[in-house]
């Protein structure tokens, strides 16, 4: 029985040309950032540093965000606290309604895709245009964004074509990237300059002096958070560090790790609010502080979403983030379900990996994201057919009698496991490969019988 | 020097020309070959599924059957791997440490140990290596791609391929990309294995190679499988079938 | 309880302030002269000028301001006003200009705090890039950037902001021009903010 995940992705990314280009497309950022790695003597000794600034943070966390609460409010902006998604959701939408705020500009924040937030807006008559161009487009097409970093990636040319003559009235047939910018620029520019109020995520929180910082290519969040008078800043309890000199090594890291660049186009550093202006940071946890306290798993709340473990993982490259069923995909996204995401199905993500270990090795802050996979394995619920399965395999594995009888019993089914049958257990295996000819004789038959032909 | 072969369930049952040819080589280097047959399985299937009671009921036999051993030799990246980096989880500690001190996959056991790279072999072929992602990420037998600085140590598969006379070298294109086997994942993840599968079977067809080898015989027969289904590729052989080999010219 | 009250407590919980900070990042030496920062900031799709002396760079921006928009709105805040002096077609940001008002604007000229050779970026202090959606509501940027305030990479970036920078509400690091890769990963410039940057060089 093939899982869920397995079955998305033969639906949602079929084989084929569609394939072959989302595994490309998202290698090429891969190989973008070992250039950059490459090209940065510091590069290694940062990832190093950046582990263990990222490890006393966690370990403070509670001074952290005391002192960042406080020095935002000195600066004037208003700090809120939500401990789940609905608090969140709710927060929000009070501190827009107190503004009177019906237009709502978004730039990308994967804390918000976690928590809902956008449909709970338009549900309640808020209009809410995401700004990234990526997240525009998966906005256009009434979907989620399937990479933390390039939320359209799973679209080709003509199918943003398409969407932007359909949406934007850019003209038809029209597929060049240049071109189809451009039209989302102009559509763009006016709703930033028609916003109400402004919702970002944030890539760090600076407890020293309580600044936000943005990072983004193409600028939509300046322009967002420069236009509207209300702005409001969403972001998980994890992204406090502590000063200037820990904000240096992760940007140092962030842009490389992501993209290639050694920075991206705008980092900006927000502290309090811009001339007649409000701003509001809302601390979500939406259970963070769960994983804070396991130690096995605390450090996978070290991620700054760069998402260089979704472009060197082969699972994600050939299933495609929405095969994943929830906010975040990759690796990151397998090792953060247990904890964060709902569902039955959240407890198997971890299970949709070869265990390569590729993830950790390319991880900026250094999490050890395929030994977290393995750990999780070992704590998820396991159904009556996986706990018996093991059982009889530790059975037949575990003695010396039951090794041989079951090497014997394996040798007498091979030709019937080789058949193609709903209840044979090899049968995904076989839905694409040969099963190897069973040798007839083991090795230890073979190893056994040589030496007695070497004995005199 | 005694040695004692550690040979993976799965070779014992599945492909047992690797563990002859592993003993064969190992012999030929000066080794002392002793196969002890109470051993079973490494018990790698269970770590990776979460069956953590029953791997750590088969880690500790393990354990025992090899408490004796001075070294213990296996020409399996991955079950080395399973030793040396998840018995810590499973096993007490001086114990977990001591079995992983003396522990080796086959390569590294010829080159680090032996301090050998020329094993006297003759393979005149091109040949394409499967590089180990246990091997590689865990075991450091190479240096992985993701790594930037300079390499400070060279591969060890690679040093042992390259000594081998008429041996042609191919170099695919993402040369350390997985394979798609992950054990039960290529069972419980059909679509996804073999999309990863066909993928590296076509990038080593691409190198040139008439072979693919490398240290994990599991690998190398789901690609085998894909190959036998597709009707192309690679032939696949185990690095100690190639090492062990003196064919003629 | 208060959201706040229970967040802070399970985290209290979960923490021993046990893991110690590491040392300060010793970074590897490199060049902080414009050559390098230059190479860093054309990598990343903006044009660098120079090395000017300050008495050259007027005519210059002028030149660019002619060639780009002959017709155009074009402001340059009070400092970058007195470094390339009155004879170009650009007018000082007015006194109270809403942010909105300022969407027409063709290019815009800024003095930059600092600059980052690792990079390519310059450092943009809110108290100098005012209102602050002019930087990415203009068309084209225009930085001017005295070469003495070149730093070698962020940590030196970081431990020399002008004093007060994270005091007041924003400070920006800008490198390149704005930019997208979301549609194949084709790289487009111009996304949402300025088209072209230029950075001139200053020498004192």
């Amino acid at each position: 029985m093939s899982a869920a995940l397995d079955g998305r992705a033969a639906r949602l990314l079929p084989r084929g040309p569609r394939l072959s280009a989302h595994d490309a497309a998202v290698f090429a950022l891969r190989a973008k950032r070992d250039a950059a790695a490459r090209a940065e003597p510091d590069f290694e000794r940062l990832r190093e540093q950046a582990q263990q600034i990222k490890a006393h943070a966690l370990d403070h966390l509670d001074l952290l965000l005391e002192r960042f609460e406080a020095s935002a409010q000195r600066a004037g902006a208003r700090v809120h606290f939500a401990a789940d998604a609905a608090e969140l959701r709710r927060v929000v939408l009070e501190l827009l309604s107190q503004a009177g705020a019906r237009r709502v500009v978004k730039s990308k924040s994967m804390l918000t895709e976690e928590c809902g937030l956008n449909p709970e807006l338009e549900r309640h008559g808020i209009e809410v245009v995401d700004t990234d161009l990526g997240e525009r487009i998966v906005q256009l097409a009434h979907e989620p964004p399937s990479h933390i970093i390039m939320p359209a990636i799973h679209r080709s040319r003509a199918d943003i074509g398409a969407l932007f003559e359909r949406e934007l009235a850019s003209p038809p047939g029209d597929t060049d990237p240049a071109r189809l910018t451009e039209a989302a620029r102009r559509d763009l520019r006016g709703r930033f300059l028609a916003a109400d109020a402004a919702i970002t995520g944030a890539n760090f929180a600076v407890a020293e002096t309580g600044t936000l910082v943005l990072v983004t290519n193409e600028g939509n969040a300046d322009l967002g958070t420069s236009l509207p008078r209300l702005h409001v800043a969403c972001l998980g309890i994890e992204k406090v560090v502590p000063g200037l000199a820990d904000l240096a090594v992760l940007l140092r890291l962030l842009a490389r790790s992501a993209t290639g660049q050694p920075i991206s186009a705008y980092t900006s550093l927000l502290t309090g609010p811009g001339p007649g202006g409000e701003l509001h940071v809302v601390l979500v946890d939406n259970g963070r502080t769960r994983l804070l306290a396991d130690p096995r798993h605390r450090s996978a709340l070290a991620c700054i979403r760069c998402g260089a473990c979704l472009n060197t993982c082969p699972v994600y490259r050939r299933a495609g983030g929405h095969a994943y069923g929830w906010a975040l995909p990759g690796p990151i996204g397998e090792v953060l379900a247990p904890a964060l995401a709902a569902g039955p199905e959240a407890a198997r993500l971890p299970f949709a990996s070869t265990l390569c270990g590729s993830c950790s090795a390319v991880c900026p802050v250094k999490i050890d994201l395929h030994d977290q996979l393995v750990a999780w394995r070992a704590a998820a619920p396991r159904g009556w057919r996986e706990r018996w399965a093991a059982r009889l395999g530790a059975l037949a594995l575990g003695s010396g009698v039951g090794y041989r009888l079951a090497g014997g019993l394996g040798r007498a089914l091979w030709p019937l496991l080789g058949r193609r049958f709903a209840a044979n257990p090899l049968a995904g295996w076989l839905a694409s490969r040969e099963l190897p000819p069973h040798p007839g004789s083991s090795f230890r038959a073979r190893f056994a019988a040589r030496a007695r032909r070497a004995e005199p | 020097m005694d040695v004692d072969l550690f040979v993976p369930c799965y070779v014992d049952r599945l492909a047992p020309q690797v563990g002859l040819a592993t003993a064969a080589l190992l012999e030929r280097l000066g080794c002392r070959v002793r196969f002890d047959p109470r051993q079973t399985c490494c018990g790698q299937p269970f770590v990776t599924t979460g069956a953590h009671a029953e791997a750590r009921r088969l880690a500790r036999r393990h354990a025992a059957v090899f408490s004796g051993a001075e070294a213990v030799v296996c020409p399996s990246a991955s079950c080395v791997a399973t030793v040396r980096h998840r018995y810590a989880d499973l096993l007490d500690e001086e114990v977990a440490r001591a079995l992983a001190a003396r522990t080796f996959e086959l390569g590294e056991f010829i080159v680090k140990v032996l301090n050998r790279s020329d094993v006297g072999a003759r393979f005149p072929h091109r040949v394409a290596l499967l590089e180990s992602c246990h091997g590689l990420r865990e075991l450091a037998l190479g240096w992985p791609s993701e790594r930037s600085g300079r390499p400070t140590h060279a591969g060890v598969s690679e040093t042992l391929l390259r000594s081998v006379a008429g041996l042609e070298l191919c170099e695919p294109a993402r040369r350390d990309e997985c394979c798609g086997f992950g054990g039960a994942f290529s069972v419980a993840y059909p679509e996804l294995s073999a999309r990863i599968g066909r993928a590296k079977l076509a990038a080593l067809a691409q190198s040139g190679a008439e072979f693919v080898t490398g240290t994990d015989a599991s690998c190398l027969l789901h690609l085998d499988g894909l190959r036998r289904r597709e009707g192309a590729g690679p032939r696949v052989l185990h690095l100690a079938e190639i090492l062990a080999s003196q064919e003629p010219a | 309880m208060s959201a706040r009250d229970e967040i802070l407590a399970h985290v209290r919980g979960a923490v021993a302030h046990r893991v110690a900070a590491p040392a300060p990042f010793e970074p590897a030496r490199r060049r902080a002269d414009f050559a390098t920062f230059a190479a860093q900031l054309a990598a990343a799709g903006g044009a660098p000028i120079g090395p000017l002396a300050a008495a050259d760079a007027g005519a210059r921006v002028a030149e660019l301001c002619r060639v780009w928009a002959p017709e155009g709105r074009v402001l340059a805040s009070d400092a970058a006003l007195l470094c390339l002096g009155s004879a170009g077609p650009w007018r000082p940001i007015p006194a109270d200009a809403a942010p909105h008002a300022l969407a027409d604007v063709s290019v815009a000229i800024l003095c930059g705090a600092l600059g980052v050779a690792e990079n390519g970026a310059v450092g943009l202090d809110g108290r100098e890039a005012r209102p602050r959606a002019l930087a990415v509501l203009c068309e084209r940027l225009v930085l001017l950037l005295e070469t003495r305030r070149l730093v070698p990479e962020l940590h030196a970036a970081f431990a020399q902001l002008p004093e007060g920078a994270l005091a007041q509400p924003h400070f920006t690091f800008v490198a390149g021009p704005s930019k997208t890769a979301d549609i194949e990963g084709e790289l487009v410039l111009g996304a949402h903010g300025a088209r072209e940057l230029v950075v001139v060089g200053i020498d004192d």
